[in-house]
This record gives structure tokens, C-alpha cells and sequence, in this order.
């Protein structure tokens, strides 16, 4: 299926300030705001989506200019595809540097007020940042949901695993997830006993096959518990080859590119090797598939470059009335229009930076205080090594395989659990290779013609990446806030990030790093590892160093709860404070565990959308 | 593109430097784009000099004497082996990195001393993939699933 995008008119702004009809706004048109803005336009509702960048990619061509563009720079790195708008700008890597003790740094969008720097980012273009996402999407575990109760660790949820199976399933529909499900079924993940995900699961890279041969059915041993480790394949949001069982035999078809034509291709993934920051043909997963069937509907409007500065609150009631909305011309220029735009109920799912960088703009912290608190993100710590033997590497999706064994288990009363990726694209995420390893070989160790082409295998094919995602337990002094100093071009005030990776994820850290070179000995694997001390992520723990990057996995802002002094959002991410408000998006998750947040995100998206629907007819 | 002498010297001197044969350094499309390139950053004169240097050691027979020359008077010219490692590099990920600020100082400024990606199609068409028998990221997809076989690293 190829889903038109139909292109109506940008809405006319006069027209849409004395519009007293939409039924919600959703200010975001990430991957939370498309489901629900989607689910309420198929109820028979009318949204307008307010979205802060420009809608370049919501045509084929427009996103084919984020390709080229991303092919014309020097340096990749994974915002490289999307040009800079300071009307919305979006955090790049690039920008950062390390604090000295007590220090800020205010010249990147993120003001890093320490002590850690995250190089954490989100993109903000049309689709938020599932353009530039991965679009691995495992579920998170039973145990995940009640880290408090079984580890002593963390906070539980309010609801649990049964609570949100079928929104998972519902989730997996949408997405286009690829996976065997006999490949998924480990630690205390279950399935309903006949579900198929909608696609077979993509075949395991080479790479995926030689580490394999080297340890899979080997053991750990970890507080007195052996663990048994077996490489195995991720789900993934990237469309594959159909499973004809799903859906009670009824199959499935997957969702190709979304053009305002007829275009054909992203039916299925073709393997370049770039699913971050952008997949040129659009078989991964992104929210502008879940919108092109919203404007379908006639009932979704959407208004872009503009950029929502102020949630407004009436005092008696403690009921929204309105958003306050900086409307831009042009990236270029900082001229904006306000208008104030209005409906029955509103949706922030801006991320979970932005989202409470909007509520705290806007004086609101909530009774708890926690708006902004308990920011959570994976902490990545790279290991890198050259196989004995030539692996192929830089072929197939970024990643198709990894060792999600120490996902869970007891352990995680004393420290923090974790799943590994094998990267199919190399040592680049560590090193800048193979560009680095190029410029090294050429200009040090003077290679052209023939001794430069057998290096270069040599160096490049054996490649093999550890990425450790571990899990960071939520923290209230880890927090997003806002201070009038720092304001972007619109004079809306910026997000100012404080982080420091706690304790329980350090210990976590360790761990993986002894187990890295425990893989690379029963591998036979060459240890190319090391923490550079002038890095922005390098923290020294027990004497060792390590390099904590950020994994964009942005979370826990608003955190659901079943107690008002002690959450922002209840469980069906609703405003405890304001009735006609909703704050969805993973700031709403209190644990994150080791799944990435984007799939669980969708699912909890799922289950606001019903009780907003409810709402509104009620 | 028009071929001209001086842009097939630039041909078969990117192919001895590249270790990929003429017909394939032709097939990339961009080798008047780097030459043009070239000569607007270091001026025509410098690129003279490269191809004149090179002209000599095109005709000796075998690959190990080619090399062993090159060391000698291109890769080991003060003047010219700054120039040759960029060309390079160029050619392997259709970048081109500026040139040393010891060699701007001696031999004058270049006219861009940024790293840069002369055109979009300079990534595309990088010589480092096909060489370790891949594709560059996001471009030239070799096909679902072709990531499972094990990988076809091209002689040569």
C-alpha cells in the first residue's frame, strides 16, 4: 500500500484562531502525536496538529532532499541529513563539549548544566525524531514494570505488561514490525499463544553469524547466577517480508513510502546500511505514514512552523483554554505571528524535553513538582574490537542482531541490567570509521594504490561494535528545567539539562566493559577500545575510565503514577493537574528497563487515545 | 564529459593511486568534477606538476616500480604529496580534507580550506565501498537480505 499524502492548503491563521471546533489539538507530529491525532481522526474527530519545524518531508520529495543533503556533508554524524532551523533547532553532537566542575555550557540548543554531558539528541523536523530513529522495537520486560517491588530499584508503573499487551500488538501493527516471535520469547517476554508479529524477522547479518559461531551457548556468571548467552535477533520497525499467519491467517501488508503520488518502494528493506539518520526509501517506520492516513480523513489539519510557546491555563478550573503559538515565515528569519489556538482538549507530545520545557515555560510544574524531574536516557558504552577474520561488516540494517540475555535477572538489585547491540555498520558510532580510519591510513600510515586497498579491508571488514544500552533508573535531580537567560531566536525560553548517570548504571557499566572483553577473548577478537579523558562523556568510576554516550532514548518527565503528589500523568497519561490536558510520549514512562522507549511509547499512545475518545463522547 | 589528454592523465594517474583500474575510475562520473575541483583549490599549476611528475612512472612496467617512484618524487614531494594523499582520499570517501597549514605557508593558500563533499554524488560513488565489497551508507542498496551471505570482497 502506497498512502497518498494529500497536500491541502497551509491553514490560514485567522481562519484558525477563531476556530472554536477541533475536538483536540497535539502539539507534535512525532510518533505519539501521529497515533493519536490518527485514532481520534478515525473516531470522527477534528485535530489540528501544531507542529514546530517546517513539513519539508512530508512529500517524497521533500524527503528526498534530507538525503542529498545528508550525501553532501563532510562530517556524518546522525542530525547530518536535516538542515539548521534556529526557529526550532534541533540538538547535534557536534555542538558539545566537556564541562569544567560547577560549569554551563549555553552555546549549544541545550544548555548542559551538568556535571554530565549527554550528546543525546531528537530531531526536530515533520515526524519528530522517527525520521532519524533506529527503529528497533522491543518490548519492555514483564520485571520491567515493577522494578520497585521485585529489585528494590527504580519506581513501578501503574499498569503492568497485561495491561498493555495488546496495545503492544496494536503498536507492532502500525509500525511494521518484522520478527519471529519463537526468536523473542526469553527472560519473562511472553506472546498471546497464537501471535505472529505482522513480518518475519529480518535475516542476521554475517557479522550476527560469526559471533554467533564464538559464543553462543556459552555462560556468565554474575552474583552467583550463570546467565546462558545466545545472539539474537532484534525487532525492528522496517518492513520485511509478510507473515501470511498474522492476523488469524488474514496476513499483512506493508506500508511503502508515503508520496503525494504514486511512488513505489519501501515495501521492503534493501540494506543500506543508514536506517540513522535516514532511510532513503522508507521501508523503517515513520510517523508520517501514521499521518498520511490522518489527513485522509478530511478531519486532521496541520499547521507547521509554529511553534507552541505557552500552555494557557484557566485559574479556577485549572482547564486548558488555550496554546499560545509563535507561527515563523521562514527558518531564516526570526519574524514570527502569535496566535492563540483552541479546542476541547489538548495533547503535548513535543518529546520528553520539550514537552516539559513547554509546561515549564509556561509556569506549570504540577502539584508533585516533577514536571521536568526524573529525565531518563539509556547510557551507550561502546566497545570495539577487529575479529580474527573478515566479517563483511558495513552491510545490512545499522543493526540486526545483539545478546539481550542480562536484560533481566536478580542482579538488578546491585546494578543496572543491559542488552548489547552487534552494529552492522562498525566501529563509526566510536571512532568516525571509516572515514578516520582512512585519513589515518593515508596521511600516517602513508598507503595509496594496492597497499591502501588491502589495508583498508583489512581494517574496515573485521570490525565489530559492542554497543551496551544500559538501563539509568529515573532520579528527580536528573531534570529538564528552564531559566529565562537562555532564550532561542522566537524568545522562547530553551531547554536546560542537568544529568548525572547514576550509580546503579555505572555499576552496570563496569560490568558490560568486563563482559566486552570477555566476548572479545572467546571471539579471539583484538581490543581496540579506549576512553578518551577530553571527551564530553568520559567519566572515570572506581578508578577505570569508560565514555557514556547518550542513546536519545528520551524519557520520564512526566511520569505516570497512581498518586498525584508523586506523578505527573495518571495511566492514561492525563494531566492530573488539568483535566483537558494530556502529556503523552515516553515522559510519561517511570522505568525505562532496556527496551528502546519508542515501541512502548506507541503502545501507551494507544491507550490515550481511547480514553480521549471517550472523553470527547462523553 | 569530454575527455581531454590532461583529464585522461588525471584518469589513469587516480587509478594507479587508487588501486581501481581506469574503466572503473571513468565509471564514478566525476573525474573532470575532481579534476576542476582540484585545480580551483591548488590551481592548475600544482595539478600540472602532480600529472608531470606522474607521466614518467606511467611507463615503467611493473606496479612495484610505479610505487617505489611515486614514494620517491609524488607521496615524498614536499609540494606534491599533500596534494596526491588528498586526491587520494577524495576518491576513497569523496571528501576532500584541507590541505596541512605547512603547505598553505609554503606554497600558498587554497581556496577553501574547510572539508567539504564536492557534490552529492562524491559520497555516492567513494571508492572505499566496492573496495571491502559494500555500498556507501544510504546509497546503492545491494538488496534485502544480501547482508546474510558472507561478503564478496572484489580482487584486484
Amino acid at each position: 500500500m502506497s498512502p497518498f499524502v494529500k497536500n491541502p492548503n497551509r491553514p490560514d491563521l485567522a481562519a484558525l484562531q477563531s476556530d472554536s471546533d477541533y475536538d483536540a489539538i497535539v502539539v507534535g507530529s512525532g510518533i505519539s502525536g501521529a497515533i493519536i491525532a490518527n485514532e481520534l481522526a478515525q473516531a470522527g474527530k477534528r485535530v489540528l496538529i501544531v507542529e514546530a519545524a517546517p513539513e519539508t518531508d512530508r512529500t517524497y520529495e521533500g524527503y528526498t532532499e534530507y538525503l542529498n543533503h545528508f550525501y553532501g556533508q563532510s562530517a556524518k554524524d546522525n542530525q547530518s541529513p536535516f538542515p539548521i532551523n534556529p526557529n526550532a533547532a534541533t540538538p547535534r553532537g557536534s555542538e558539545l563539549r566537556k564541562l569544567d566542575p560547577l560549569e554551563t555550557n549555553s552555546s549549544s540548543y541545550i544548555v548542559q548544566s551538568g556535571p554530565y554531558v549527554s550528546d543525546t539528541v531528537y530531531t526536530r523536523v515533520f515526524g519528530g525524531t522517527s525520521i532519524h530513529w533506529e527503529a528497533k522495537t522491543p518490548r519492555m520486560l514483564p520485571q520491567d514494570f515493577k522494578t520497585q517491588t521485585v529489585f528494590g530499584q527504580g519506581r513501578d508503573w501503574p499498569i503492568g505488561y497485561e495491561d498493555i499487551e495488546t496495545d503492544y500488538e496494536t503498536a507492532e501493527r502500525e509500525m511494521g514490525v518484522s520478527a519471529d516471535v519463537e526468536d523473542q520469547k526469553y527472560l519473562d517476554l511472553k506472546f498471546r499463544d497464537s501471535y505472529v508479529f505482522p513480518m518475519r524477522g529480518l535475516p542476521p547479518s554475517w557479522l550476527d553469524e560469526q559471533v554467533a559461531q564464538g559464543i553462543d551457548n556459552s555462560q556468565v556468571e554474575l552474583y552467583g547466577e550463570r546467565y546462558a548467552l545466545k545472539v539474537r535477533p532484534f525487532p525492528q520497525a522496517r518492513n520485511g517480508i509478510p507473515n501470511p499467519a498474522y492476523d488469524g491467517g488474514k496476513g499483512f501488508e506493508p506500508t511503502s513510502a508515503v508520496a503525494s503520488h504514486q511512488i513505489d518502494i519501501g515495501g521492503r528493506c534493501q540494506g543500506n546500511t543508514n536506517c540513522v539518520p535516514i532511510c532513503p526509501v522508507q521501508a523503517k517506520y515513520h510517523s508520517g505514514k501514521t499521518l498520511a492516513k490522518a489527513f485522509e480523513t478530511g478531519r486532521v489539519d496541520l499547521l507547521s512552523q509554529a511553534v507552541a510557546s505557552k500552555v494557557i491555563i484557566d485559574d479556577a478550573s485549572g482547564r486548558v483554554t488555550g496554546i499560545e503559538t509563535k507561527v515563523y515565515h521562514h527558518v531564516s528569519s526570526p519574524a514570527y505571528k502569535t496566535v492563540t489556538l483552541r479546542a476541547r482538549l489538548y495533547v503535548i507530545a513535543a518529546n520528553a524535553i520539550e514537552t516539559p520545557r513547554l509546561l515549564l515555560a509556561s509556569g506549570l510544574r504540577s502539584k508533585s513538582g516533577l514536571v521536568g524531574r526524573n529525565l531518563m536516557d539509556h547510557a551507550y558504552l561502546l566497545n570495539w574490537a577487529l575479529m580474527p577474520q573478515i566479517c563483511g561488516t558495513t552491510r545490512g540494517t545499522s543493526c540486526t542482531s545483539g545478546i539481550v540475555d542480562l536484560r533481566g535477572g536478580s542482579f538488578r538489585r546491585s546494578q543496572a541490567a543491559f542488552a548489547v547491540d552487534i552494529h552492522n555498520d562498525g566501529w563509526g558510532w566510536a571512532t568516525g570509521s571509516p572515514s578516520t580510519d582512512l585519513v589515518e591510513l593515508v596521511d600516517d600510515g602513508n598507503k595509496f594504490g594496492r597497499d591502501l586497498r588491502n589495508a583498508i579491508i583489512d581494517r574496515v571488514s573485521r570490525q565489530l561494535l559492542l554497543a551496551f544500552m544500559i538501563e539509568v533508573m529515573p532520579s528527580e535531580s536528573n531534570r529538564v528545567t528552564v531559566d529565562p537567560t537562555y532564550k532561542d531566536p522566537l524568545d522562547n525560553m530553551r531547554p536546560v539539562v542537568s544529568f548525572a548517570v547514576p550509580e546503579y548504571s555505572m555499576r552496570g557499566a563496569a560490568y558490560a566493559r568486563q563482559f566486552a572483553k570477555t566476548l572479545f577473548a572467546r571471539l579471539g577478537a583484538e581490543d581496540h577500545t579506549h576512553y578518551d579523558p577530553s571527551n564530553y562523556g568520559f567519566i572515570a568510576y572506581q578508578g577505570d575510565p569508560y565514555e557514556i554516550r547518550g542513546g536519545n532514548h528520551l524519557a520520564g518527565t512526566h511520569i505516570m503514577g497512581s498518586d498525584p503528589s508523586t506523578s505527573v500523568v495518571d495511566a492514561d497519561q492525563r494531566s492530573w493537574d488539568h483535566d483537558n490536558l494530556y502529556l503523552v510520549g515516553a515522559g510519561s514512562m517511570p522505568t525505562i528497563g532496556t527496551a528502546n522507549v519508542s515501541l512502548t511509547m506507541a503502545a501507551i499512545a494507544y491507550r490515550s487515545a481511547r480514553k480521549i475518545i471517550a472523553t470527547l463522547n462523553h | 564529459m569530454t575527455s581531454s589528454p590532461r583529464l585522461e592523465n588525471f584518469v589513469a594517474f587516480s587509478a594507479q593511486i587508487t588501486a581501481f583500474n581506469k574503466v572503473e575510475i571513468w565509471g564514478t562520473g566525476l573525474a573532470d568534477v575532481y579534476l576542476d575541483t582540484i585545480d580551483g583549490l591548488v590551481g592548475a599549476a600544482v595539478t600540472d606538476a602532480l600529472l608531470d611528475a606522474f607521466a614518467p612512472i606511467a611507463t615503467l612496467r611493473s606496479d612495484a616500480a610505479r610505487t617505489d617512484r611515486l614514494r620517491l618524487e609524488v607521496f615524498g614531494s614536499e609540494r606534491l604529496g599533500p596534494v596526491a594523499r588528498a586526491i587520494v582520499k577524495l576518491w576513497y570517501i569523496g571528501v576532500w580534507y584541507p590541505l596541512p597549514s605547512t603547505w598553505q605557508e609554503q606554497f600558498g593558500p587554497t581556496a577553501r580550506n574547510d572539508a567539504f563533499v564536492p557534490t552529492p554524488a562524491a559520497f555516492v560513488e567513494g571508492l572505499l565501498w566496492p573496495a571491502i565489497g559494500s555500498h556507501p551508507p544510504g546509497a546503492k542498496a545491494p538488496g534485502y537480505g544480501s547482508w546474510r551471505l558472507p561478503p564478496n570482497i572484489p580482487s584486484f
